[in-house]
């Protein structure tokens, strides 16, 4: 049953993942012009130069002639060459992806941290001046432009933080220039980008869990449960928060899809070299080899996250079946 | 999730199906309207989201009555000029003034944010009610193309689409407008799913009403709540995405003022005339608070479970 | 301005560093600190270093060995081999790793890297013979051949390796007509006709090493894992890793020619945006970075940072359409007209407002750093709105009721392009549309992606008018730019400006050797070109760079700023870390 359901979603997904990539494909080879990629204005290039570059890199072939044989190679495992900088894209991408993977993590994992308890506080204090509070903090957090919050954030954590003689946190980068690259400074460079990732999430799940926990504690069995005498924690986080929890699995595996590009504008803010940075870049430079290939895996792993979403809610509610 | 409906016969206790199905509506419509009268916070919100659409709509009157400048006009001798006399809310790094462009960047940014909002509301409604209503290979179909569209890494499609077509208010809404109105379909149908088995809905259906009919005049009504709620929560993070697209280079360009853009640009003086920065930062957060706290006091009003008070 | 500057500069840094040594001794309680700094410039520091009672007699501190220098940028290179990079960034870390047979000084002047002296040329100027210097070693232990050399140069020229994607076979195949080596010291390179600039654009590309590529044919020398990973180099530092998208390490060369770098490594790291290299400059995660003119007063203010500017070869010009058959072509090809616009626009306010003071007012098409370069040709313009006006009547462009000048029913109203993203030019089309508002004059500005500016320039030309920037190197030969011959398509001369009295001087100018003769030649091409104004030039920028205090020998100048860098082994750190 499950297997042939996820066999079906599957071949829908490869349809998905095709359609996608021509469409990126079309836009691009569309809009170049006659740019060639990686080329800017060069005094020491000459016509014949950017004829013999541009044939070199098969733009001259019609986009449906490029896009068959870039499928061609890609059912072999070869995502070709980045136009730019002729180095192969599946080591580019592979060499991002952790690093895009760790940022959204980390930002999920602290949004999940903060958002339960702020959540949960709202419900049981339904009405007071902490759940007004609370609620105007956490509508304010999705009220702040990302790349703004970043660059406010750098200013105060990092220069000013310096300029004072505190103890300061770097501003780019995912490790330090020289010596960089343990644990502690990986970490030291992850926190800034982070936090302005996770408060969106954050301030959006704090808002559900609370709605999640007053829905779960009007419910008939909570009231049977104080009836029957069970000590009011119990009540709340036994029965009401494990129930209430499972709506936010869904939410998060809803947030699984946008893994890959949402970490986006807080990657070009903090330099983090991640695939969305690198998506953003080689596109305005038409690099199409590269972004096909980004978009071919972002497509991917949107679908296995919308999946797995799925599967979860399946899974986590015994209402709902797969046929 | 308690529909509507069900929350109608509720307060209306030893009225039959028949009455119900009459008059669902009503008397819950107005139950929800004056729940969201009482939430004076909410109210406030929506009251200042008007007023700035009203600002938005008639810049030219306002900006000539407080300001006397034009938006684009540059002026070198006057640059950076700090919040006075002169200029309410200081020059730019051309001698522009702040609040003459704030005032018509109000056009740009809200005119986008309303703009993608009302087209993507269209285009998801009408297709989520489709699919819930007819279910079958309609709803398949229609489905796998929501997944599509909701599969494409959305901010990848905005930077194809930008540097694409070069993008003014309309199209940039377009373009945001062509990847959003997936959710509102989902929305819309997992609504319409809901509802569909009423009986009112059955009843109606029984003595031969239009399919159409039945859509507009009883489905759009009970699905009304949740447009509004994302109309309003959309137009916030609207602004927001916008905001974003200038930060990245791809969405209104300058001269034309967006709050966005204003934002951007000001990024490099920082250090000697924060208020640059500070003035449209302030507007949009402003902005988009009061656009989640309307949206959020609508769903509170419509669903008198999760109310606060 | 900027040569005071530059002084003062460098004298307070020293003074600081000085100070830094010598505080031990209460220097300044016995002397008081201004009287310190007077006397310290004025050369007495012997006399204080007798008085302090011992210490060196050296008036330069000494170089401290190891440590580490990151330099900050704002793009990821492309690629580390040195005759496919075609982009600043690359070339900027290429230079670090490799060297060519010559070299700039900061003035432009070439000197020898590893060749031992500059090319003795023949009698009529197409034979080229250098010298390499003798011991020279690749840095596995390999000695560097004229073999390498040739090697190098036919990745470009030769038909054999036609496949090879470099940016530099134009140039190099149409003047290279062979090399030779007749032993492992000499490499003998043979032009096809006499061609001025060859030494100075064609002499410094780093060279590759025949013993790790030679045997690659010519389509897998694009994709060569050495490209990206040149594990075999010749210069002052040696690659260690590149993680894509963060940063190039590199390591200090012991074999290189000059003597081994004080420093252990060298870091390029790719920066956001040019607010954070002011950031980075001020908490020191970055020693040396550019800095944009809107960044100049607040990276100076930092007490740990010393700011250099330089003037430097590259302009920034707007274009008329100059094609009959195009509509920006009618209207601009009347000369008044486009005298008429440059005088409309005032360029002084342009560079202090836009460029808050940090460029100079375009006099000549040449920049003021080429030995070229005439300061008053034939025509100046300065800011006169009258002369504007009337240069526009005269031409029988007249005022409408809606204050737009007209001729013979058409109105001079045109479309600016330029790329988004750089923000002093989009600025700039804004003062030019004020400017020439003032005037009657409807010029409508709008912002395009950088590809779709490049592909209207060279290609599809259906602009009015485009605003762009352009970089030369130490030639004063602008070919590309202004040629008949490059109108056609893929060229630089999108606009289409033909002339055949510049093309035949520019043409005699790049076929003598004779310095003199190119002198005057060019002085010709700059007043030709202040009459006919096809293209005018703005202003020229600055180069600006932000070096931490604590980074000495780092001697930014016109022609040493990313890739000719001569003095790469010689930069240390004063705290050795």
């Amino acid at each position: 049953m499950l297997v042939r359901y996820v066999a079906r979603r599957f071949l829908a997904s490869l349809v998905v993942v095709l359609g996608v990539t021509l469409l990126t494909l079309i836009l691009m080879d569309r809009t170049r012009g006659t740019y060639v990629p990686g080329i800017d204005l060069n005094p020491s290039l000459r016509p014949e130069d950017i004829e013999n570059l541009r044939a070199n890199l098969g733009l001259d072939r019609p986009f449906y002639v490029w896009y068959l044989t870039w499928i061609g190679a890609v059912l072999h495992g070869d995502f070709g060459h980045s136009m730019i900088d002729g180095s192969p894209v599946l080591s580019h991408i592979l060499d991002r992806l952790p690093n895009t993977l760790e940022l959204t993590a980390t930002a999920i994992v602290i949004g999940v941290l903060i958002a339960v308890p702020l959540g949960v506080i709202g419900a049981l204090r339904r009405g007071s001046k902490t759940d007004h509070a609370l609620t105007v903090t956490s509508v304010a957090g999705f009220a702040v432009p990302q790349f703004w919050m970043g660059l406010m954030l750098i200013l105060i954590f990092s220069v000013t933080l310096e300029q004072h003689g505190l103890p300061w946190l770097p501003s780019s980068g995912a490790y330090s220039a020289f010596n960089g690259g343990d644990f502690l400074d990986r970490v030291e460079h992850l926190i800034l980008p982070a936090t302005v990732l996770s408060f969106f999430y954050t301030s959006i799940w704090s808002r559900f869990i609370r709605s999640s926990m007053l829905e779960v504690l009007s419910q008939d069995y909570i009231r049977t449960a104080r009836a029957k005498g069970m000590s009011e924690r119990r009540v709340v986080y036994l029965h009401g928060l494990r129930n209430a929890l499972i709506p936010l699995i869904t939410l998060i595996g809803l947030e699984l899809p946008g893994l890959v590009s949402g970490g986006l504008v807080v990657e070009v803010v903090f330099g983090w070299p991640g695939i969305g940075k690198l998506a953003f870049e080689r596109a305005l430079q038409y690099d199409y080899t590269t972004v096909m290939g980004v978009t071919f895996f972002a497509t991917l792993l949107v679908i296995a996250g919308n999946l797995l979403a799925d599967l979860l809610y399946g899974v986590l509610d015994p209402r709902i079946r797969y046929g | 999730m308690i529909g509507p409906s069900r929350v109608a016969e509720l307060e209306m206790p030893g009225a039959g199906v028949e009455t119900a199905a009459a008059r669902p509506a009503q008397s819950y419509w107005n139950e929800s309207w004056e729940r969201l009268r009482d939430n004076r916070l909410g109210m406030a919100a929506g009251v200042l989201i008007l007023v700035l659409a009203l600002i938005a709509v008639l810049a030219p009157v306002f900006s000539a009555v407080l300001t006397h400048y034009e938006p684009q006009t540059i002026n070198l001798d006057q640059t950076f000029v700090r919040p006075g006399a002169s200029h309410l809310l200081g020059t730019d790094e051309l001698g522009r003034d702040t609040l003459t462009r704030l005032i018509w960047g109000a056009r740009v940014s809200l005119g986008v944010a309303f703009l993608t909002v009302a087209m993507s509301l269209s285009v998801g409604t009408t297709v989520g009610m489709v699919a819930g209503y007819y279910g079958g290979w309609i709803d398949d179909v229609l489905m796998r193309l929501v997944d599509t569209v909701l599969a494409i890494p959305a901010i990848f499609l905005f930077i194809l689409m930008s540097i694409l077509f070069r993008p003014n208010a309309v199209t940039l809404a377009a373009i945001v407008a062509s990847v959003g109105w997936g959710s509102v379909a989902r929305l819309v149908r997992g609504e319409v799913l809901s509802v569909k088995q009423r009986d009112f809905i059955l009843a109606t259906r029984s003595i031969g009403a239009r399919d159409s009919r039945l859509m507009v005049r009883h489905l759009l009504p009970n699905v009304l709540p949740v447009l509004i709620v994302a109309a309003s929560l959309g137009v916030g993070q609207i602004i927001l995405v916008e905001a974003a697209l200038d930060f990245l280079g791809l969405g209104i360009q300058p001269p034309t003022p967006s709050w966005g853009n204003m934002l951007t640009n000001a990024q490099s003086y920082f250090f000697h005339s924060g208020f640059l920065v500070a003035f449209p930062g302030i507007t949009i957060f402003v902005t988009v608070l009061a656009s989640n706290i309307f949206g959020n006091a609508v769903r509170d009003a419509f669903d008198p479970r999760l109310k606060s008070h | 301005m900027s040569r005071d500057e530059d002084h003062k500069d460098d004298g307070f840094a020293q003074f600081e560093q000085f100070l830094e040594e010598w505080s031990r001794r209460d220097f300044l309680k016995r002397t008081g600190g201004a009287a310190a700094y007077l006397s310290f410039m004025g050369g007495g520091l012997a006399a204080f270093l007798e008085a302090c009672a011992g210490g060196t007699s050296s008036n330069t501190p000494t170089a401290k060995k190891g440590g580490h220098v990151v330099e900050g940028n704002f793009s990821d290179i492309r690629t580390l081999n040195s005759m496919l990079s075609s982009d600043t960034a690359s070339n900027q870390v290429i230079g670090l790793m490799f060297d060519g047979l010559l070299n700039y000084k900061k003035d432009g002047s070439l000197i020898p890297a590893l060749a031992q002296d500059l090319p003795k040329t023949n009698s009529d100027g197409t034979v080229y013979t250098f010298k390499l210097r003798s011991g020279l070693k690749w840095s596995d232990g390999q000695p560097l051949t004229s073999d390498d050399v040739k090697f190098t140069y036919q990745l470009a020229y030769d038909p054999q390796y036609k496949a090879v994607t470099s940016p530099r076979r134009g140039d190099l195949s149409k003047y290279i007509k062979s090399i030779d080596t007749p032993d492992p010291q000499t490499v003998v390179i043979t032009t096809t006709q006499v061609f001025a600039p060859f030494l100075s654009s064609h002499a410094r590309y780093g060279i590759l090493p025949k013993h790790v590529l030679g045997s690659l044919d010519a389509k897998a020398i694009n994709t060569a894992p050495f490209n990206t990973a040149p594990n075999v180099s010749n210069g002052a530092f040696k690659f260690v890793k590149w993680d894509k998208g963060s940063q190039v390490t590199m390591e200090r060369s012991d074999s290189y020619w000059a003597g081994a770098p004080n420093l252990d490594q060298w870091i390029y790291k790719v920066l956001p945006d040019s607010v954070a290299v002011t950031n980075q400059l001020k908490t020191g995660e970055i020693d040396i970075g550019p800095v944009d003119p809107s960044q100049f007063d607040a990276v100076k203010s930092a007490d740990n940072v010393a700011v250099t500017e330089f003037a430097v070869p590259s302009f920034t010009f707007y274009a008329y359409q100059l094609d009959p058959a195009k509509k920006g072509g009618q209207l601009f090809s009347d000369k008044s007209v486009r005298q008429a616009l440059l005088f409309a626009l005032n360029r002084d306010q342009v560079v202090s407002a836009v460029y808050f003071g940090h460029g100079s007012v375009a006099n000549s098409v040449e920049p003021p750093t080429s030995w070229a370069y005439k300061q008053k040709p034939q025509v100046l313009y300065s800011f006169d709105k009258g002369k504007a006006e009337s240069l526009l009547d005269s031409a029988g462009w007249t005022k409408g009721g809606d204050g737009i000048r007209a001729k013979n029913g058409v109105k001079l109203k045109f479309d600016m392009i330029t790329n988004a993203g750089n923000k002093q030019r989009e600025s700039m089309l804004q003062v030019m549309q004020q400017s020439w508002k003032d005037i009657g004059v409807d010029a409508t500005p709008s912002l395009i992606q950088f590809p779709q500016l490049v592909s209207q320039i060279t290609n599809i030309r259906t602009f009015d008018m485009f605003l762009v920037g352009f970089n030369f190197d130490e030639d004063p030969d602008q070919g590309q730019l202004w040629h008949s011959r490059n109108t056609v398509a893929g060229g630089f001369n999108g606009f289409d400006f033909k002339n055949s009295d510049v093309d035949s001087i520019l043409d005699q100018a790049v076929g003598t050797l004779d310095k003199t003769k190119r002198k005057q030649l060019y002085g010709q091409f700059q007043d030709i070109m202040s009459d006919v104004v096809p293209a005018p030039i703005i202003l020229f920028n600055h180069g600006i760079y932000g070096v931490s205090k604590r980074v000495m020998g780092a001697d930014f100048g016109s022609f040493n700023q990313y890739g000719s860098r001569p003095w790469n082994h010689s930069v240390w750190v004063t705290d050795g870390k």
